[in-house]
């Protein structure tokens, strides 16, 4: 009993880690067709913004907010300047950003010195026989599914995500019917950059705050994201992070967290042989409606 | 004597054809003197330097095998690699470890050379498979060779100890591989000048097989891969055999980057695959100009030196100022500022000719 649900939540922290890494990059790759390579400097950015609003007394439930807020008005910011330029050139958008993520890194290193100071983790730990979890990763488990919840919610039941998905599915006919797309992009890269915030701030806690930090996120971010897919928004991130957690848990468990991350590379590799568009293209076909 | 006079003029046609074909800058009267006077000129350079001058140089030369790579497979063949650094570390660790193993032997550092080459094109192949015979998405050739570099780096930091030492040679974790030999031929050893010219060498005959490599069908297969997939496989081409290939062919000549970078210092460590090094070729490719060969060697040279100069000085700007570099030619001249000043130049002097 205990072995089992020692072994599910190991399963949820990666699976959670995973999701957390990449919703905001799914949600932008999605929706614009756009890799955003600056996506571990904004998590980064995010993971300061907390540290430097909890520094000063914040609780921790509002300085993750304040940098959702902060990242995702950079985000907005960014998307004005630099990325909009390159809406239909995904190649161009991959390099572009990358310059950013150079900027950004090297940028925090020489402004804010080579550590902040870090968050400590709050909620202590629950015992089931002999182990023990954190009451944090339990909780951002349980805040994975509500931002799913809540993601499916914006894109599914209000006029704004109504007009992204038509905005996706057909540029030119949306903005024939009277749809402002360039706002629809600026409003996505902004959500998609406060989510990176947000998961930056949520997960400084569990690691060093550090400007090269956002490194650590590539691997496990950028995996899911591409199998993920970007077919299907919410349907790619549960599926992706899901099935890769699946592969990682047991190989890190037993050869260590690098053989984790190479197993979640050769994953990668056998999903797109097999399914060149991400498991969301299955889910396209075989999932419900509201899943898509 | 009739058929001799027949195809002498289609042999010399030919061979133009082969050099002068449409595929990069630099095919005018004008800018073949220019090239043949920048090659005299790095051939007459060591008489005017000392050894440690000419082995600086060597090194910002070194890098341009890679860059063409790059080009070939960004500018001509339309798919994006950040990983191109990940065949450099393996071309480079296993010569190191074949070379190293004998050190005293001359044949073991050109076997050392075969085997990296070899391995750089296995790794490239395999990985290379997965993605293009899956038909993927053009974005996600350059995430998952960024992962591959990535991880390439974490796994060879992880190699310290007893454990990671291959026959007398230690891989080294974080400190990396050290006392790796020069190549040699007789009593021969290329370091100093005799280093010099053999990467010139390297990069002279690189340049000059891959300009006919872009003028020929191959190349101009790949080149209308990237205008239009489709198009060339209802044409009857293997699209992903094509793409596969490119690939390899620009894993092996990072290869040759890597195997002149271990020849020249020596040493190798995994800082070489990290996330900032991985980040120098596609910005050395970006501000050349990605679909020319020469304004690709152009940039590598002057950059090396730039980011050489700047780090030489303890300058911590070093990656900011390259990454504003990139986001500046991205948004500004993104077909590259080496080729945009050629074609300037050459619309300047179509002008003052009085060409439309």
């Amino acid at each position: 009993m205990a072995d089992t649900i020692s072994i599910l939540y190991q399963f949820g922290t990666n699976a959670g880690f995973l999701l957390l890494s990449a919703l905001g990059l799914i949600v932008i790759l999605g929706m614009m067709n756009i890799i955003n390579l600056a996506h571990g400097e904004f998590m980064m950015l995010g993971a300061y913004a907390a540290s430097a609003a909890v520094q000063r007394g914040a609780p921790l439930p509002l300085a993750v907010l304040l940098a959702a807020a902060v990242v995702g008005v950079f985000g907005v910011v960014l998307e004005r300047l630099v990325v909009r330029h390159f809406y239909g050139r995904e190649l161009g958008a991959l390099v572009v950003t990358w310059g950013i993520s150079l900027i950004m890194s090297q940028g925090a290193l020489l402004a804010f010195g080579p550590f902040m100071p870090p968050i400590a983790i709050p909620g202590g730990a629950v015992s089931v026989g002999v182990y023990s979890f954190s009451v944090y990763w339990l909780f951002l488990m349980v805040l994975c599914v509500l931002l799913l919840a809540g993601l499916g919610l914006l894109y599914r039941s209000t006029e704004f995500g109504l007009q992204a998905r038509a905005a996706m599915q057909n540029p030119a006919m949306a903005r024939a019917l009277g749809i402002r797309v360039d706002r629809i992009y600026m409003a996505t890269f902004g959500i998609g950059s406060a989510l990176a915030g947000m998961s930056g701030a949520l997960l400084a806690p569990t690691t060093s705050i550090a400007p090269f930090m956002g490194q650590q996120f590539v691997a496990p971010a950028f995996i899911t994201v591409v199998v993920g897919g970007g077919a299907s928004v919410i349907g790619g991130a549960i599926g992706s992070s899901g099935l890769l957690a699946l592969v990682q848990t047991p190989v890190a468990f037993l050869l260590g967290s690098f053989w984790g991350s190479v197993a979640l590379l050769v994953a990668a590799l056998v999903v797109i042989r097999i399914l060149p568009g991400g498991v969301s293209s299955l889910g396209r076909r075989m999932l419900p409606g509201w899943a898509r | 004597m009739k058929a001799a006079a027949g195809t002498a003029p289609t042999f010399a046609a030919g061979l133009r054809r082969a050099f002068d074909g449409p595929h990069d800058i630099g095919r005018t009267r004008p800018g073949w003197v220019v090239m043949a006077l920048v090659f005299l000129g790095f051939l007459a350079f060591p008489a005017f330097t000392s050894p440690f001058g000419a082995t600086n140089v060597a090194y910002y030369l070194l890098n341009i095998p890679m860059a063409f790579g790059l080009s070939l497979l960004w500018g001509y063949g339309g798919v994006l690699s950040f990983g191109q650094v990940a065949f450099f570390a393996v071309a480079g660790y296993v010569y190191g470890i074949v070379a190293g193993n004998f050190p005293d032997a001359a044949w073991a550092t050109w076997a050392g050379s075969a085997a990296g080459l070899a391995a750089a094109a296995a790794l490239a192949a395999a990985f290379g498979y997965f993605m293009f015979y899956a038909r993927v998405a053009a974005w996600i050739v350059p995430i998952l060779t960024l992962v591959l570099a990535l991880l390439l780096s974490t796994f060879l930091g992880l190699t310290a100890g007893a454990a990671w030492t291959v026959g007398q040679v230690a891989l080294g974790g974080y400190n990396g591989m050290t006392s790796i030999p020069s190549l040699q031929i007789g009593g021969l050893v290329f370091q100093d000048y005799a280093f010099y010219y053999l990467v010139l060498g390297v990069v002279v005959v690189c340049f000059v097989g891959l300009r006919v490599w872009v003028n020929s069908h191959r190349g101009q297969v790949v080149m209308a891969i990237r205008e239009d997939l489709l198009r060339t496989e209802l044409l009857g081409y293997d699209v992903r055999l094509e793409q596969l290939r490119v690939f390899v062919l620009a894993a092996v000549l990072s290869g040759v980057s890597g195997l002149l970078y271990v020849q020249w210092g020596n040493y190798i460590t995994p800082s070489v695959t990290s996330l900032q090094q991985a980040a120098l070729p596609v910005i050395w490719v970006a501000v050349g100009g990605r679909n020319s060969l020469v304004a690709v060697a152009v940039a590598t040279f002057l950059l090396n030196q730039l980011s050489y100069v700047l780090s030489s000085a303890g300058n911590q700007y070093a990656l900011v100022i390259i990454g504003v570099l990139l986001v500046a030619v991205m948004l500004f001249a993104p077909e590259g500022i080496i080729l945009r000043l050629a074609r300037g130049w050459r619309g300047a002097r179509r002008g003052q000719a009085g060409v439309p």
